[in-house]
């Protein structure tokens, strides 16, 4: 019962920042602190042996009895909350300091502590009224905290269109619950896997879910929603938000019966996103955006993991179904950390440069060598680069697709898992590519711009979480296998069949082989760095082939970085340029503007919507309030079901 | 668990025996074209003297400039390590190994990549581009080939995978392998290590600032590399399986010997590419490896 009381307490110490938060900045924090260590050891306790637990209570809010749950499913994803929760909480109290923001500020605390206990009930709802109540707070928690500094317009366009596409989502679950109420006979959740009649709302769970997950392509309201709000809110959103709709799919696969297609669409749309996402991300020249365009590419590998499982649902697989979702577990985990990682180390550039396009940065490792080596760390983290935790799940993912081919003949699902692979290997290569590529625009080379130049490290308020969260990638990179017993419960709760199969993921021999790595890495940099000891080292000007006075602006810009790869998908990036040649003998000037449009909103979305607009407007043309008009429609509508009835005879 | 010596003596023999596959290759080209060429050894004159060496670092290169081809070349040590050698087999073997190793590969190009991007300037950031962008292709047909060989056998551990059946998929994964091997080691037709224009370099356009011992480690990484690929290859390529240990062991020995003197035949009778052909040359060698997982895939449906 010791889970229960954890989240009690947890409740309990949320619920007293909210009133903090307004006023008291230290009490909130060490209330959220507090409340996400009680959030932190329930999930633990749940997800290291001790068992599910429940609770329901008949007092009746909204005419339905209440009824939690906490099972090693909502437990992984409750884990990453109460982590990117504090972390960010403690982030917070520097980046968005009262000093700094004095209106916001108090906002953004009571928001934060609104956001965390919504995320904690949408993960322990087991009624459907209460989880949609739950889930609507947490979208508008959301919203408020991506439009703290609505003073920018920028701001709250991002606002309305995150608000926009979320609400559309909401409206497919409505759909969703309501259908699996009437089709259950009651709002209480639960596994109902016998009830075959219920496999078709699967598809309405993956759009409703889907959008707030932002697979590609519902992807759309992700960029600019991530890009625009403050960077600690974007990395609760991008590492923890966009999950809970990874939460849902997951949730509801598990208790649902899925349809047959199920594992060949969620593979699909993974492997698409994981693609597309990180050529979009490649793309950018804004990092905050790339950064959330790498979020599509992530959530793109969960969704292969978990296709792959709904594939071995189908095919009965349990052996590489549960290898394939034990990775995208493991990846939910991942990517959280490394994301809300890179996230504050782009919210400490952008506090101290207050720019967002990496073509005005650069050189910035002198003045913020912390952030630097923090962000290094991360792009090698999310580029899914071993030693460290971005590998071993890609690795559990890979293995799944692995063994779900390998010696079983000609089977109907390899058409899925082979192609799978491929893309899951091309993404990665792409994703070293975009994160060399934020990495050296934003800290190598020479400032391009004053503002850079004039850069400051952030202080340890904000430093103390990156370091935190690097610390979670390098525990799991390094021991996986300790995290493995958590992972294999959360695949059980998600389907108690499996439960029997024996899956060995050779956990403890890649960790061992990855301290063995990280060993051989430390010693191969002190040997070199022994070997060139200070009197041996000189300093000169870049020699770049003899060149005598390179200057900033002459260095490889992002979108030159990218433009191999962004030539192949120039297709579906569909960049706008803009471009003056230089003329004459001494031309005066000469410019090349480049710009990749968010594809799916601006030229599929927008036009829809503009259409929509013009007919509507068009419609509208025929009530202008003139009466003679009005009987003439009527007069009209009468001759017209005359003639109806004189063609068609009688009914 | 591993022996210890057993770790430190393939480390040392890797380490000792890579430089000398370059030396063979020039010595293959000179002789195509008439010339005497440097001596067999030249690479490790070459790398005992820049060990030596004090470095010229940027003014504007980061601790990175150095710490990355550390890295690069430890990863590039650690790829070796995982690679079986044939009837001696492998030293970090475990199930899933393959693919740490080709992301052991990833981790030493973004390493690279870093490092030359840490000058601000434009040639290298031009060649770390190209080598990023073409990586792409080159992974994906890693992975197809991969795939295929894991079809083939049942496993994917490469101590048991590079145990492949004779066949036409082995001719394609022969073919499509080579010519990523040709790729991922810059050689010609897709990069030409002697030129003298950095317009039209990766690899050696990567390293133009580097100096000294960081510079020695990136040589002889590059050369770490290409021995990784020859002994891959040979061992995907070739039905070594019945051999007696010793017949095994020096086929290993023939067949890198082949591969090394095709490189040469290859650098010595093709020129390079324009950069707009590669993409097309390393989808051609991508779509070889996906038509020898077909092979695979078909046979094991029998």
């Amino acid at each position: 019962m010791t889970t229960g009381w954890l989240l009690l307490m947890a409740g309990a110490a949320l619920g007293l920042s909210l009133v903090a938060g307004a006023r008291w900045a230290r009490a909130w924090l060490a209330l959220t602190v507090t409340g996400a260590a009680a959030g932190l050891g329930a999930a633990l306790s749940v997800l290291l042996g001790g068992g599910d637990w429940e609770w329901r209570n008949d007092f009746p809010p909204g005419g339905e009895p209440l009824h939690l749950r906490l099972d090693g499913l909502s437990a992984v994803f409750l884990a990453l909350v109460a982590i990117v929760g504090a972390a960010g909480a403690g982030y917070a109290r520097e980046y968005w300091s009262e000093r700094r923001y004095p209106a916001s500020a108090p906002r953004g605390r009571i928001w934060w502590s609104v956001l965390l206990l919504s995320m904690g009930l949408v993960l322990t709802a087991s009624n459907g009224l209460h989880f949609l109540m739950a889930w609507e707070i947490f979208a508008l928690a959301g919203y408020f905290l991506i439009t703290l500094d609505n003073q920018r317009s920028g701001v709250r366009t991002a606002g309305w269109l995150y608000l926009a596409a979320s609400h559309a989502g909401t409206m497919v679950l409505f759909a969703f619950f309501a259908a699996l109420a009437a089709r259950t006979g009651g709002w209480d959740l639960g596994p109902v896997r016998d009830q075959a009649n219920l496999a078709p709302l699967f598809w309405l769970a993956l759009f409703g879910f889907g959008v707030k997950a932002g697979f590609f392509p519902l992807h759309i309201w992700l960029p600019s929603a991530h890009a625009n709000a403050p960077s600690h809110v974007s990395a609760i959103m991008s590492g923890v938000a966009i999950k809970l709709g990874v939460y849902g799919i997951l949730r509801f696969s598990g208790w649902l019966p899925v349809p047959a297609a199920a594992g060949w669409v969620v593979t699909g749309l993974g492997a698409a996103s994981a693609l597309l996402g990180i050529t979009f991300a490649l793309a950018q020249n804004d990092f905050k955006r790339l950064l959330a365009y790498c979020s599509v590419e992530n959530i793109g590998i969960i969704l292969i993991g978990t296709g792959a499982a709904l594939l071995a649902v189908t095919h009965g697989g349990a052996l590489w179904g549960r290898l394939a979702l034990a990775g995208a577990l493991l990846h939910v985990w991942n990517h959280g950390a490394f994301k809300s990682l890179l996230f504050f180390g782009a919210g400490s550039v952008l506090h101290a440069t207050g720019t967002r396009e990496m073509s005005r940065l650069g050189g910035l490792w002198r003045a913020m060598p912390w952030t630097a080596g923090l962000f290094a760390f991360g792009s090698i983290a999310v580029a899914g680069l071993p030693p460290l935790n971005g590998f071993v799940s890609e690795w559990l993912v890979y293995l799944g697709l692995f063994d779900a081919v390998t010696g079983k003949g000609a089977s109907a699902w390899a058409a899925a898992v082979i192609p799978a692979a491929i893309l899951l290997a091309a993404a990665g290569a792409m994703a070293v590519a975009a994160f060399v590529k934020a990495g050296a625009m934003i800290f190598l080379g020479a400032p391009r711009t004053p503002s850079a130049e004039h850069a400051h490290e952030c202080g340890p308020r904000m430093l103390g979480p990156m370091l935190a969260l690097a610390g979670v990638c390098v525990a799991i990179g390094l021991a996986p296998v300790l995290f493995w017993p958590a992972v294999t419960r959360a695949v059980t709760a998600w389907r108690p069949a499996w439960a029997a199969a024996d899956t060995t993921a050779p956990l403890a021999a890649l960790g061992a082989v990855q301290v063995t790595l990280a060993l051989l890495f430390v010693a191969a940099v002190v040997i070199l760095n022994y070997t060139i000891s200070a009197d041996q080292r000189r300093r000169g000007p870049t020699w770049d082939c003899g060149h005598a006075l390179p200057t900033a602006r002459m260095q490889y810009t992002s979108a030159s970085f990218a433009a191999i790869p962004a030539g192949w998908f120039h297709w579906i990036l569909l960049p706008e340029r803009k471009t003056r040649k230089p003329r004459g003998l001494f031309p005066a000037d000469s410019l090349r503007l480049e710009r990749v449009p968010e594809t799916v909103l601006e030229r599929v979305i927008g036009p829809l919507g503009a259409a929509i607009m013009l007919a509507s407007a068009t419609v509208l043309r025929l009530q202008h309030g003139r009466l003679q008009f009005y009987i003439l429609y009527v007069l009209a509508g009468l001759v017209a079901l005359g003639f109806l009835v004189l063609l068609g005879g009688a009914p | 668990m591993i022996p210890i010596s057993d770790f430190i003596l393939r480390l040392g023999w890797w380490l000792l025996l890579a430089p000398l596959l370059p030396g063979i290759i020039n010595k293959v080209k000179a002789w195509v074209a008439g010339r005497r060429g440097p001596p067999v050894l030249q690479l490790y004159h070459d790398l005992a003297k820049l060990w030596r060496k004090g470095v010229v670092l940027s003014t504007l290169a980061s601790p990175g400039f150095v710490i990355a081809p550390a890295v690069a070349w430890a990863a590039l040590a650690g790829a070796a390590l995982l690679t079986p050698l044939g009837p001696l087999g492998g030293c970090l073997s475990f199930r899933g190994d393959v693919l740490l190793l080709i992301y052991l590969l990833a981790l030493a190009r973004f390493c690279t990549a870093w490092a030359a991007m840490e000058t601000g300037s434009a040639f290298e950031g031009m060649g770390a581009a190209r080598e990023v962008s073409y990586a792409v292709l080159t992974e994906a047909a890693i992975i197809a080939a991969v795939l295929s060989l894991s079809v083939q056998t049942s496993s994917v551990t490469l101590v048991t995978m590079l145990s492949p059946s004779a066949g036409a998929g082995a001719a394609l994964l022969a073919a499509g392998l080579f010519t990523v091997l040709l790729a991922e080691n810059c050689r010609v037709p897709f990069d030409d290590p002697n030129t003298h224009l950095e317009l039209t370099m990766i690899h050696e356009a990567m390293i133009l600032d580097h100096s000294g011992p960081p510079l020695a480690a990136i040589l002889h990484g590059a050369s770490l590399k290409l021995l990784l690929f020859s002994v891959l290859l040979v061992q995907a390529v070739l039905p070594m399986g019945q051999l007696s240990p010793p017949a095994a062991a020096g086929a290993l020995a023939a067949g890198v010997l082949i591969v090394t003197v095709g490189v040469g035949l290859v650098e010595s009778l093709l020129a390079r590419l324009a950069f707009r052909r590669v993409p097309l040359l390393l989808t051609t060698a991508f779509l070889l490896c996906v038509f020898a997982l077909l092979v695979a895939w078909k046979e094991g449906a029998k």
